[in-house]
Protein backbone atom coordinates (compact mmCIF):
# COMPACT_ATOMS: atom_id res chain seq x y z
CA UNK A 1 0.00 0.00 0.00
CA UNK A 2 1.29 3.76 -0.92
CA UNK A 3 1.63 6.58 1.95
CA UNK A 4 -0.14 8.84 -0.60
CA UNK A 5 0.05 11.29 1.68
CA UNK A 6 3.52 11.10 2.70
CA UNK A 7 4.51 10.87 -0.78
CA UNK A 8 2.74 14.15 -2.04
CA UNK A 9 3.87 16.06 1.14
CA UNK A 10 7.69 15.37 -0.03
CA UNK A 11 6.66 16.04 -3.33
CA UNK A 12 4.85 18.95 -2.09
CA UNK A 13 7.99 19.93 -0.48
CA UNK A 14 10.36 19.53 -3.25
CA UNK A 15 7.76 21.63 -5.63
CA UNK A 16 7.53 24.61 -3.04
CA UNK A 17 11.67 24.66 -2.21
CA UNK A 18 12.26 25.85 -5.58
CA UNK A 19 9.62 27.96 -6.36
CA UNK A 20 10.56 29.34 -2.93
CA UNK A 21 13.51 31.00 -4.56
CA UNK A 22 12.52 31.41 -8.49
CA UNK A 23 15.06 33.96 -8.48
CA UNK A 24 17.72 31.16 -8.72
CA UNK A 25 15.57 28.43 -10.41
CA UNK A 26 13.68 30.00 -12.68
CA UNK A 27 14.63 33.33 -13.79
CA UNK A 28 18.55 32.83 -14.47
CA UNK A 29 17.49 29.78 -17.31
CA UNK A 30 15.10 32.53 -19.27
CA UNK A 31 17.79 35.39 -19.04
CA UNK A 32 20.67 33.31 -20.10
CA UNK A 33 18.82 31.69 -22.85
CA UNK A 34 17.40 35.36 -24.27
CA UNK A 35 20.75 36.44 -23.91
CA UNK A 36 22.17 33.40 -25.84
CA UNK A 37 19.47 34.23 -28.74
CA UNK A 38 20.50 37.86 -28.75
CA UNK A 39 24.09 37.59 -29.07
CA UNK A 40 24.66 34.04 -30.37
CA UNK A 41 21.85 34.45 -32.68
CA UNK A 42 21.65 37.87 -33.88
CA UNK A 43 25.84 38.42 -34.55
CA UNK A 44 26.16 34.64 -35.87
CA UNK A 45 23.23 35.02 -38.17
CA UNK A 46 25.60 37.39 -40.34
CA UNK A 47 27.95 34.70 -40.80
CA UNK A 48 25.61 31.01 -40.81
CA UNK A 49 22.64 32.80 -42.14
CA UNK A 50 20.95 29.11 -42.35
CA UNK A 51 21.37 25.74 -41.50
CA UNK A 52 19.31 23.21 -42.84
CA UNK A 53 16.50 25.83 -44.39
CA UNK A 54 15.83 27.19 -40.99
CA UNK A 55 17.61 30.81 -39.73
CA UNK A 56 20.59 30.21 -37.17
CA UNK A 57 18.69 32.07 -34.31
CA UNK A 58 15.86 29.77 -34.66
CA UNK A 59 18.10 26.46 -35.17
CA UNK A 60 19.50 27.24 -31.90
CA UNK A 61 16.32 27.25 -29.83
CA UNK A 62 15.80 23.52 -29.32
CA UNK A 63 19.34 23.31 -27.79
CA UNK A 64 19.04 26.37 -25.55
CA UNK A 65 15.49 24.52 -24.68
CA UNK A 66 17.27 21.45 -23.73
CA UNK A 67 20.85 23.01 -22.32
CA UNK A 68 17.59 24.81 -19.60
CA UNK A 69 15.84 21.73 -18.76
CA UNK A 70 19.06 19.03 -18.50
CA UNK A 71 20.56 21.75 -16.19
CA UNK A 72 17.61 22.65 -14.39
CA UNK A 73 16.00 18.98 -13.53
CA UNK A 74 19.63 17.79 -12.77
CA UNK A 75 20.54 20.55 -10.31
CA UNK A 76 17.55 20.37 -8.69
CA UNK A 77 17.68 16.75 -7.60
CA UNK A 78 21.67 16.50 -6.72
CA UNK A 79 21.56 20.05 -4.88
CA UNK A 80 18.42 18.84 -3.07
CA UNK A 81 19.32 15.67 -1.87
CA UNK A 82 23.12 16.49 -1.04
CA UNK A 83 21.55 19.62 0.90
CA UNK A 84 19.90 16.80 2.82
CA UNK A 85 22.32 14.78 3.59
CA UNK A 86 24.66 17.78 4.78
CA UNK A 87 21.73 19.15 6.62
CA UNK A 88 20.86 16.33 8.04
CA UNK A 89 17.55 16.30 6.27
CA UNK A 90 17.28 12.89 5.22
CA UNK A 91 16.57 11.78 9.17
CA UNK A 92 13.35 13.12 8.91
CA UNK A 93 12.00 11.18 6.42
CA UNK A 94 14.33 8.17 6.99
CA UNK A 95 12.08 7.59 9.85
CA UNK A 96 8.52 7.69 8.50
CA UNK A 97 6.01 5.48 7.11
CA UNK A 98 7.39 6.78 3.31
CA UNK A 99 9.08 4.10 1.53
CA UNK A 100 12.43 4.45 -0.32
CA UNK A 101 10.78 4.34 -3.28
CA UNK A 102 8.30 6.95 -2.81
CA UNK A 103 11.06 9.18 -1.28
CA UNK A 104 13.38 8.58 -4.23
CA UNK A 105 10.20 8.94 -6.58
CA UNK A 106 8.98 12.85 -4.82
CA UNK A 107 12.95 13.62 -5.64
CA UNK A 108 12.50 13.13 -8.85
CA UNK A 109 8.96 14.36 -9.63
CA UNK A 110 10.19 17.89 -8.10
CA UNK A 111 13.26 18.18 -10.85
CA UNK A 112 11.34 17.30 -13.25
CA UNK A 113 8.62 19.24 -12.82
CA UNK A 114 11.44 22.17 -12.48
CA UNK A 115 13.17 21.55 -15.60
CA UNK A 116 9.69 20.97 -17.63
CA UNK A 117 8.77 24.59 -16.34
CA UNK A 118 12.32 26.30 -17.29
CA UNK A 119 11.74 24.19 -20.88
CA UNK A 120 8.38 25.63 -21.67
CA UNK A 121 9.53 29.05 -20.21
CA UNK A 122 12.57 29.15 -22.60
CA UNK A 123 10.18 27.84 -25.59
CA UNK A 124 7.48 30.84 -24.83
CA UNK A 125 10.30 33.36 -25.04
CA UNK A 126 11.65 31.76 -28.17
CA UNK A 127 8.29 31.91 -30.12
CA UNK A 128 8.00 35.45 -29.06
CA UNK A 129 11.01 37.06 -29.32
CA UNK A 130 12.11 35.19 -32.80
CA UNK A 131 8.80 34.27 -33.63
CA UNK A 132 9.79 30.36 -33.31
CA UNK A 133 7.21 27.89 -35.12
CA UNK A 134 6.24 24.85 -33.15
CA UNK A 135 5.80 21.77 -35.48
CA UNK A 136 4.52 19.04 -33.45
CA UNK A 137 3.45 20.64 -29.82
CA UNK A 138 2.57 17.32 -28.22
CA UNK A 139 5.88 15.68 -29.27
CA UNK A 140 7.46 18.63 -27.93
CA UNK A 141 5.67 18.33 -24.37
CA UNK A 142 6.36 14.93 -24.32
CA UNK A 143 10.22 15.21 -25.00
CA UNK A 144 10.52 17.85 -22.17
CA UNK A 145 8.70 15.84 -20.09
CA UNK A 146 10.73 12.68 -20.27
CA UNK A 147 14.23 14.62 -20.24
CA UNK A 148 13.63 16.41 -17.50
CA UNK A 149 12.48 12.99 -15.50
CA UNK A 150 15.34 11.35 -17.33
CA UNK A 151 17.82 14.31 -15.91
CA UNK A 152 16.23 14.98 -12.69
CA UNK A 153 16.78 10.46 -12.13
CA UNK A 154 20.63 11.52 -12.95
CA UNK A 155 20.90 14.18 -10.70
CA UNK A 156 19.50 12.35 -8.10
CA UNK A 157 22.17 9.70 -8.86
CA UNK A 158 24.64 12.45 -8.90
CA UNK A 159 23.50 13.67 -5.49
CA UNK A 160 23.20 10.30 -3.93
CA UNK A 161 26.79 9.56 -5.24
CA UNK A 162 28.62 13.43 -3.64
CA UNK A 163 29.65 14.23 -0.46
CA UNK A 164 30.46 17.60 -0.60
CA UNK A 165 29.38 20.56 -3.08
CA UNK A 166 32.13 20.12 -5.01
CA UNK A 167 31.80 16.60 -6.27
CA UNK A 168 28.27 18.05 -7.93
CA UNK A 169 29.98 20.71 -9.71
CA UNK A 170 32.76 18.46 -10.72
CA UNK A 171 30.31 16.22 -12.22
CA UNK A 172 28.22 19.44 -13.89
CA UNK A 173 31.42 21.27 -15.25
CA UNK A 174 33.81 18.47 -16.31
CA UNK A 175 30.78 16.32 -17.64
CA UNK A 176 27.59 17.29 -18.28
CA UNK A 177 28.13 20.96 -19.69
CA UNK A 178 30.79 19.80 -22.35
CA UNK A 179 28.40 17.06 -23.44
CA UNK A 180 25.57 19.65 -23.99
CA UNK A 181 27.78 21.80 -25.50
CA UNK A 182 29.15 19.26 -27.81
CA UNK A 183 25.61 17.61 -28.21
CA UNK A 184 24.72 20.35 -31.28
CA UNK A 185 23.40 22.88 -29.53
CA UNK A 186 24.65 25.67 -31.31
CA UNK A 187 25.59 23.53 -34.95
CA UNK A 188 24.74 20.91 -37.05
CA UNK A 189 26.41 17.56 -36.30
CA UNK A 190 26.98 17.95 -40.39
CA UNK A 191 29.45 20.74 -39.95
CA UNK A 192 31.87 18.72 -38.37
CA UNK A 193 34.86 16.72 -39.85
CA UNK A 194 34.04 13.13 -39.86
CA UNK A 195 35.76 12.14 -36.46
CA UNK A 196 33.79 14.41 -34.73
CA UNK A 197 30.91 13.55 -36.17
CA UNK A 198 31.47 10.23 -34.99
CA UNK A 199 32.27 11.35 -31.37
CA UNK A 200 29.05 12.96 -31.25
CA UNK A 201 26.92 10.13 -31.94
CA UNK A 202 28.04 8.76 -28.84
CA UNK A 203 27.26 11.56 -26.65
CA UNK A 204 23.49 11.11 -25.56
CA UNK A 205 23.13 14.50 -25.18
CA UNK A 206 23.14 15.06 -28.70
CA UNK A 207 20.16 12.46 -29.48
CA UNK A 208 17.82 14.55 -26.86
CA UNK A 209 18.58 17.92 -28.50
CA UNK A 210 18.17 16.49 -31.98
CA UNK A 211 14.93 14.64 -31.25
CA UNK A 212 13.47 18.33 -29.74
CA UNK A 213 14.52 19.91 -32.88
CA UNK A 214 12.75 17.63 -35.17
CA UNK A 215 9.82 18.22 -33.20
CA UNK A 216 9.98 21.93 -33.14
CA UNK A 217 11.01 22.62 -36.76
CA UNK A 218 10.92 18.77 -38.24
CA UNK A 219 14.65 19.21 -39.19
CA UNK A 220 17.07 16.88 -37.77
CA UNK A 221 20.70 14.99 -38.45
CA UNK A 222 19.75 12.02 -36.95
CA UNK A 223 16.66 9.77 -37.45
CA UNK A 224 13.96 10.90 -34.80
CA UNK A 225 12.86 7.29 -34.21
CA UNK A 226 16.63 6.62 -33.02
CA UNK A 227 16.38 10.16 -30.61
CA UNK A 228 13.40 8.80 -29.25
CA UNK A 229 14.93 5.71 -27.82
CA UNK A 230 17.67 6.59 -26.76
CA UNK A 231 16.10 9.48 -24.74
CA UNK A 232 13.86 6.44 -23.36
CA UNK A 233 16.74 4.35 -23.17
CA UNK A 234 18.59 6.82 -20.84
CA UNK A 235 15.37 7.90 -18.99
CA UNK A 236 14.82 3.87 -17.83
CA UNK A 237 19.21 3.47 -16.86
CA UNK A 238 18.97 6.85 -15.06
CA UNK A 239 15.57 6.09 -12.85
CA UNK A 240 16.45 2.47 -12.33
CA UNK A 241 20.17 3.12 -11.48
CA UNK A 242 19.13 6.15 -9.24
CA UNK A 243 15.77 4.05 -7.51
CA UNK A 244 17.73 1.47 -7.04
CA UNK A 245 20.25 3.06 -4.99
CA UNK A 246 17.67 4.68 -2.77
CA UNK A 247 16.08 1.54 -1.86
CA UNK A 248 19.77 0.05 -0.85
CA UNK A 249 20.26 3.56 0.91
CA UNK A 250 23.71 4.13 -0.46
CA UNK A 251 25.43 6.86 1.22
CA UNK A 252 21.96 7.80 2.57
CA UNK A 253 21.81 5.49 5.49
CA UNK A 254 24.84 4.70 7.66
CA UNK B 1 3.19 -7.54 29.45
CA UNK B 2 3.66 -6.23 26.02
CA UNK B 3 6.38 -5.48 24.78
CA UNK B 4 6.85 -2.20 22.96
CA UNK B 5 10.17 -3.15 21.51
CA UNK B 6 11.89 -6.63 21.34
CA UNK B 7 15.99 -6.20 19.97
CA UNK B 8 17.51 -9.85 19.82
CA UNK B 9 20.99 -9.74 18.79
CA UNK B 10 21.44 -6.60 17.70
CA UNK B 11 24.83 -6.33 15.95
CA UNK B 12 26.33 -3.63 13.84
CA UNK B 13 29.94 -2.77 12.63
CA UNK B 14 31.27 0.12 10.72
CA UNK B 15 34.13 -0.28 8.64
CA UNK B 16 36.56 -2.39 10.92
CA UNK B 17 34.33 -0.84 14.61
CA UNK B 18 32.69 -2.98 15.85
CA UNK B 19 29.83 -0.97 17.20
CA UNK B 20 26.96 -3.20 18.41
CA UNK B 21 27.92 -6.80 19.89
CA UNK B 22 24.71 -8.78 20.43
CA UNK B 23 22.65 -6.17 22.13
CA UNK B 24 19.17 -7.53 23.85
CA UNK B 25 16.46 -5.38 25.00
CA UNK B 26 12.96 -6.05 25.95
CA UNK B 27 10.99 -2.77 26.48
CA UNK B 28 7.72 -3.30 27.90
CA UNK B 29 4.41 -1.34 26.80
CA UNK B 30 4.63 1.91 29.13
CA UNK B 31 8.14 1.66 30.38
CA UNK B 32 10.37 4.75 30.96
CA UNK B 33 13.67 2.98 29.53
CA UNK B 34 16.88 4.40 29.88
CA UNK B 35 19.80 3.43 27.77
CA UNK B 36 22.74 4.60 29.60
CA UNK B 37 26.66 4.65 28.57
CA UNK B 38 29.52 6.77 27.60
CA UNK B 39 29.68 8.75 24.21
CA UNK B 40 30.52 5.57 22.00
CA UNK B 41 29.18 3.09 23.72
CA UNK B 42 26.39 2.25 20.63
CA UNK B 43 23.73 3.82 22.54
CA UNK B 44 22.60 5.97 19.03
CA UNK B 45 23.61 3.25 16.72
CA UNK B 46 20.87 1.14 18.37
CA UNK B 47 18.52 3.46 18.30
CA UNK B 48 19.58 4.15 14.53
CA UNK B 49 18.96 0.85 13.84
CA UNK B 50 15.52 0.45 15.51
CA UNK B 51 14.53 3.72 13.96
CA UNK B 52 15.36 2.71 9.90
CA UNK B 53 18.50 5.16 9.69
CA UNK B 54 20.75 2.67 10.27
CA UNK B 55 21.03 -1.07 8.24
CA UNK B 56 20.46 -3.57 10.39
CA UNK B 57 22.92 -6.34 9.70
CA UNK B 58 21.78 -8.95 12.01
CA UNK B 59 19.73 -9.59 14.80
CA UNK B 60 15.93 -8.29 14.75
CA UNK B 61 13.99 -5.40 15.87
CA UNK B 62 10.48 -5.91 16.66
CA UNK B 63 7.71 -2.65 17.43
CA UNK B 64 4.65 -4.41 19.50
CA UNK B 65 5.54 -7.70 17.58
CA UNK B 66 5.81 -6.47 14.20
CA UNK B 67 9.33 -6.96 12.61
CA UNK B 68 10.98 -3.40 11.79
CA UNK B 69 11.80 -4.18 7.95
CA UNK B 70 8.99 -6.16 6.98
CA UNK B 71 6.48 -3.98 8.66
CA UNK B 72 8.40 -0.76 8.66
CA UNK B 73 5.32 0.92 7.60
CA UNK B 74 3.65 0.03 10.94
CA UNK B 75 6.60 0.14 12.69
CA UNK B 76 7.23 3.48 12.23
CA UNK B 77 4.21 5.00 12.46
CA UNK B 78 4.07 3.79 16.15
CA UNK B 79 7.86 5.31 16.73
CA UNK B 80 8.49 9.27 16.98
CA UNK B 81 12.07 10.06 17.53
CA UNK B 82 13.90 13.24 18.75
CA UNK B 83 17.95 12.72 17.17
CA UNK B 84 20.30 13.67 19.33
CA UNK B 85 21.77 16.08 16.48
CA UNK B 86 20.05 19.41 15.24
CA UNK B 87 19.46 19.38 11.59
CA UNK B 88 19.11 22.48 9.76
CA UNK B 89 16.86 23.97 6.57
CA UNK B 90 17.46 26.73 4.72
CA UNK B 91 13.98 26.96 3.43
CA UNK B 92 10.87 26.35 5.66
CA UNK B 93 9.36 27.91 8.80
CA UNK B 94 8.98 25.75 11.29
CA UNK B 95 5.98 25.29 11.32
CA UNK B 96 5.75 24.02 8.07
CA UNK B 97 8.56 21.91 8.65
CA UNK B 98 6.44 20.46 11.18
CA UNK B 99 3.16 20.26 9.32
CA UNK B 100 5.49 17.97 6.46
CA UNK B 101 6.65 16.41 9.33
CA UNK B 102 3.07 15.51 9.82
CA UNK B 103 2.39 14.82 6.54
CA UNK B 104 5.16 12.01 6.05
CA UNK B 105 3.35 10.32 8.48
CA UNK B 106 0.23 10.10 6.10
CA UNK B 107 -1.87 12.69 8.39
CA UNK B 108 -3.60 15.34 6.10
CA UNK B 109 -2.60 18.43 6.04
CA UNK B 110 -6.22 19.70 7.78
CA UNK B 111 -5.96 17.50 10.83
CA UNK B 112 -1.89 17.93 11.07
CA UNK B 113 -2.71 21.86 11.76
CA UNK B 114 -4.04 21.87 15.09
CA UNK B 115 -1.70 18.76 16.16
CA UNK B 116 1.09 21.10 15.50
CA UNK B 117 -0.39 23.98 16.79
CA UNK B 118 -0.92 22.30 19.99
CA UNK B 119 2.12 20.58 20.72
CA UNK B 120 4.30 24.52 19.62
CA UNK B 121 2.40 25.98 22.54
CA UNK B 122 2.67 23.18 24.90
CA UNK B 123 6.77 23.64 23.88
CA UNK B 124 7.06 27.03 23.70
CA UNK B 125 7.47 27.21 20.02
CA UNK B 126 4.03 29.22 18.98
CA UNK B 127 5.61 32.76 19.04
CA UNK B 128 8.67 31.23 16.85
CA UNK B 129 6.51 29.45 14.62
CA UNK B 130 7.41 31.75 11.34
CA UNK B 131 11.20 31.63 12.11
CA UNK B 132 13.23 29.08 10.31
CA UNK B 133 15.62 27.10 12.02
CA UNK B 134 18.77 28.67 11.68
CA UNK B 135 17.18 31.79 13.71
CA UNK B 136 16.33 29.70 16.69
CA UNK B 137 18.67 29.42 20.18
CA UNK B 138 19.68 26.20 21.11
CA UNK B 139 17.03 25.28 23.36
CA UNK B 140 14.68 26.38 20.58
CA UNK B 141 15.99 24.02 18.42
CA UNK B 142 15.66 20.97 20.97
CA UNK B 143 12.22 22.33 21.74
CA UNK B 144 11.38 22.16 17.94
CA UNK B 145 13.84 18.95 17.66
CA UNK B 146 10.90 17.59 20.08
CA UNK B 147 7.97 18.43 18.42
CA UNK B 148 8.91 16.74 15.58
CA UNK B 149 8.74 13.56 17.28
CA UNK B 150 5.25 14.62 18.40
CA UNK B 151 3.44 15.15 15.54
CA UNK B 152 2.50 11.71 14.63
CA UNK B 153 1.14 11.09 18.55
CA UNK B 154 3.60 8.05 18.49
CA UNK B 155 3.08 5.31 21.15
CA UNK B 156 6.71 5.47 21.59
CA UNK B 157 9.04 8.33 22.04
CA UNK B 158 12.59 7.70 21.44
CA UNK B 159 14.47 10.44 23.01
CA UNK B 160 18.54 10.67 21.93
CA UNK B 161 19.93 12.72 24.50
CA UNK B 162 17.23 15.53 24.60
CA UNK B 163 18.64 17.61 27.51
CA UNK B 164 22.10 17.60 25.63
CA UNK B 165 23.52 21.29 25.78
CA UNK B 166 20.26 22.63 26.89
CA UNK B 167 20.27 24.98 30.09
CA UNK B 168 19.09 23.68 33.63
CA UNK B 169 15.64 25.78 33.14
CA UNK B 170 15.08 24.07 29.65
CA UNK B 171 16.01 20.81 31.35
CA UNK B 172 14.16 20.42 34.18
CA UNK B 173 10.69 21.73 31.64
CA UNK B 174 11.72 18.84 29.53
CA UNK B 175 12.21 16.57 32.15
CA UNK B 176 8.61 17.00 33.35
CA UNK B 177 6.96 16.89 30.00
CA UNK B 178 8.60 13.77 29.32
CA UNK B 179 7.17 12.69 32.94
CA UNK B 180 3.70 14.16 31.58
CA UNK B 181 4.30 11.76 28.35
CA UNK B 182 4.91 8.97 30.43
CA UNK B 183 2.11 9.28 32.91
CA UNK B 184 -0.34 9.54 29.47
CA UNK B 185 0.96 6.16 28.52
CA UNK B 186 3.57 6.58 26.17
CA UNK B 187 6.95 3.86 26.36
CA UNK B 188 9.90 6.69 26.36
CA UNK B 189 13.09 5.26 24.88
CA UNK B 190 15.93 8.31 26.77
CA UNK B 191 19.12 7.11 25.95
CA UNK B 192 21.49 9.69 28.12
CA UNK B 193 25.07 9.88 29.24
CA UNK B 194 23.32 12.19 32.64
CA UNK B 195 23.16 9.93 35.05
CA UNK B 196 21.00 12.26 37.10
CA UNK B 197 18.70 12.34 34.44
CA UNK B 198 18.36 8.40 34.23
CA UNK B 199 18.00 8.53 37.58
CA UNK B 200 15.26 10.87 37.90
CA UNK B 201 13.53 9.80 34.82
CA UNK B 202 13.94 6.01 34.10
CA UNK B 203 12.21 3.00 35.94
CA UNK B 204 14.23 0.75 34.35
CA UNK B 205 17.82 1.28 33.20
CA UNK B 206 20.22 -0.77 30.74
CA UNK B 207 24.16 0.17 31.19
CA UNK B 208 25.45 -0.19 27.48
CA UNK B 209 29.67 -0.15 27.38
CA UNK B 210 31.45 -0.95 24.16
CA UNK B 211 28.55 -2.54 22.46
CA UNK B 212 27.28 -4.52 25.11
CA UNK B 213 24.53 -4.29 27.98
CA UNK B 214 26.86 -4.88 30.75
CA UNK B 215 23.80 -5.10 33.38
CA UNK B 216 19.93 -3.98 33.75
CA UNK B 217 17.12 -3.27 36.06
CA UNK B 218 15.43 -0.92 37.96
CA UNK B 219 17.51 2.34 38.61
CA UNK B 220 17.03 1.42 42.86
CA UNK B 221 18.14 -2.61 42.52
CA UNK B 222 21.33 -1.42 40.55
CA UNK B 223 22.14 0.68 42.86
CA UNK B 224 22.01 -1.68 45.88
CA UNK B 225 23.38 -4.15 43.47
CA UNK B 226 26.80 -2.08 44.08
CA UNK B 227 26.03 -1.64 47.63
CA UNK B 228 28.01 0.72 49.42
CA UNK B 229 27.39 4.46 50.64
CA UNK B 230 29.33 6.41 52.82
CA UNK B 231 28.18 9.01 55.71
CA UNK B 232 30.97 11.40 56.63
CA UNK B 233 31.09 12.74 60.15
CA UNK B 234 33.24 16.14 60.80
CA UNK B 235 33.65 16.23 64.80
CA UNK B 236 35.63 18.07 67.18
CA UNK B 237 38.63 16.60 68.87
CA UNK B 238 37.68 12.97 70.58
CA UNK B 239 39.81 10.36 72.72
CA UNK B 240 41.09 8.52 69.88
CA UNK B 241 42.00 5.98 72.74
CA UNK B 242 38.28 5.32 73.21
CA UNK B 243 36.94 4.36 70.15
CA UNK B 244 35.23 1.07 70.88
CA UNK B 245 32.18 2.03 70.46
CA UNK B 246 32.18 2.32 67.22
CA UNK B 247 33.19 -1.22 66.43
CA UNK B 248 30.08 -2.77 64.74
CA UNK B 249 30.73 -0.42 61.83
CA UNK B 250 33.29 -0.23 59.04
CA UNK B 251 34.76 3.12 59.66
CA UNK B 252 38.34 4.86 58.50
CA UNK B 253 39.19 8.22 60.99
CA UNK B 254 41.41 10.74 59.69
CA UNK B 255 42.91 14.44 61.43
CA UNK B 256 42.76 17.37 59.71
CA UNK B 257 44.05 20.11 62.48
CA UNK B 258 41.30 20.54 65.26
CA UNK B 259 38.78 18.08 63.22
CA UNK B 260 38.66 14.55 63.32
CA UNK B 261 36.48 12.84 60.66
CA UNK B 262 34.95 9.18 59.86
CA UNK B 263 33.75 8.21 57.24
CA UNK B 264 31.25 5.29 58.21
CA UNK B 265 31.36 3.05 55.20
CA UNK B 266 27.54 1.35 55.01
CA UNK B 267 25.14 -0.33 52.69
CA UNK B 268 22.25 1.92 53.50
CA UNK B 269 23.46 5.51 54.35
CA UNK B 270 19.64 6.89 55.59
CA UNK B 271 18.68 3.64 57.31
CA UNK B 272 21.99 4.18 59.01
CA UNK B 273 22.19 7.76 59.42
CA UNK B 274 20.23 7.53 62.77
CA UNK B 275 22.26 4.72 64.53
CA UNK B 276 25.61 6.29 64.08
CA UNK B 277 24.23 9.91 65.38
CA UNK B 278 22.97 7.98 68.09
CA UNK B 279 26.11 6.32 69.30
CA UNK B 280 28.48 9.39 68.65
CA UNK B 281 26.22 11.54 70.91
CA UNK B 282 26.03 8.86 73.45
CA UNK B 283 29.93 8.46 73.43
CA UNK B 284 30.26 12.67 73.60
CA UNK B 285 31.50 13.29 70.35
CA UNK B 286 30.80 16.70 69.49
CA UNK B 287 29.44 16.41 65.40
CA UNK B 288 29.96 19.50 63.09
CA UNK B 289 29.02 18.28 60.29
CA UNK B 290 27.43 14.85 58.22
CA UNK B 291 27.44 13.98 55.15
CA UNK B 292 25.23 11.38 53.15
CA UNK B 293 27.31 10.12 50.12
CA UNK B 294 24.71 7.84 48.14
CA UNK B 295 25.34 5.18 45.27
CA UNK B 296 24.30 6.35 42.09
CA UNK B 297 24.20 4.97 38.62
CA UNK B 298 27.74 5.91 38.33
CA UNK B 299 28.98 4.07 40.98
CA UNK B 300 26.98 1.22 39.84
CA UNK B 301 28.77 1.80 36.00
CA UNK B 302 32.41 2.52 37.22
CA UNK B 303 31.94 -0.77 39.23
CA UNK B 304 30.79 -2.56 35.73
CA UNK B 305 33.68 -0.95 33.49
CA UNK B 306 36.29 0.10 35.39
CA UNK B 307 35.42 3.72 34.49
CA UNK B 308 33.25 6.44 34.98
CA UNK B 309 30.55 7.02 32.14
CA UNK B 310 31.63 11.05 30.89
CA UNK B 311 35.36 10.18 31.04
Amino acid sequence: MINWIGFSTLTYREISRFFSVWRQTIVPGLITSGLYMIIFGLTLQKRISEIDGVSYTIYILPGLIMMNVITNALNNTASSMLQMKLLQQMQDMLITPLSNFEMALAFIIGGTLRGFINGILVLLLGMFLVQMPVEKPLLVLFLLFIVSWAFSSAGLLVGILSETWDNIATILNFFVTPLIFLGGVFYSIDMLPPFWRQISLVNPIYYVINGLRYSILNIGDTSFSISIIMTIFMTIVFTSISIWLFKIGFRIKN
Amino acid sequence: MELAIDIKDLKKSYKNTLALNGIDLQIKKGQFYGLLGPNGAGKTTTIGIITGLVKLEEGSVSIFGKDIIKDFRYTRSKIGVSPQDFNSDWFFSIEKLLLFQAGYYGIPSSNAKPIVEKIMKKLGIYEKRKNKIRSLSGGMKRRFQIAKALVNDPDILIMDEPTAGVDVELRHMLWDYLKEMHKNGKTILLTTHYIEEAEKLCDYVSIINEGKIVSEGKPEELIQSVGKGSIDVELNKMNKSKLDFLEPFKYTLSTKEDMDKIIFSVNNPEKSLPKIIDILTKNNCELNNVRILKPNLEDVFVSLTGRKIND
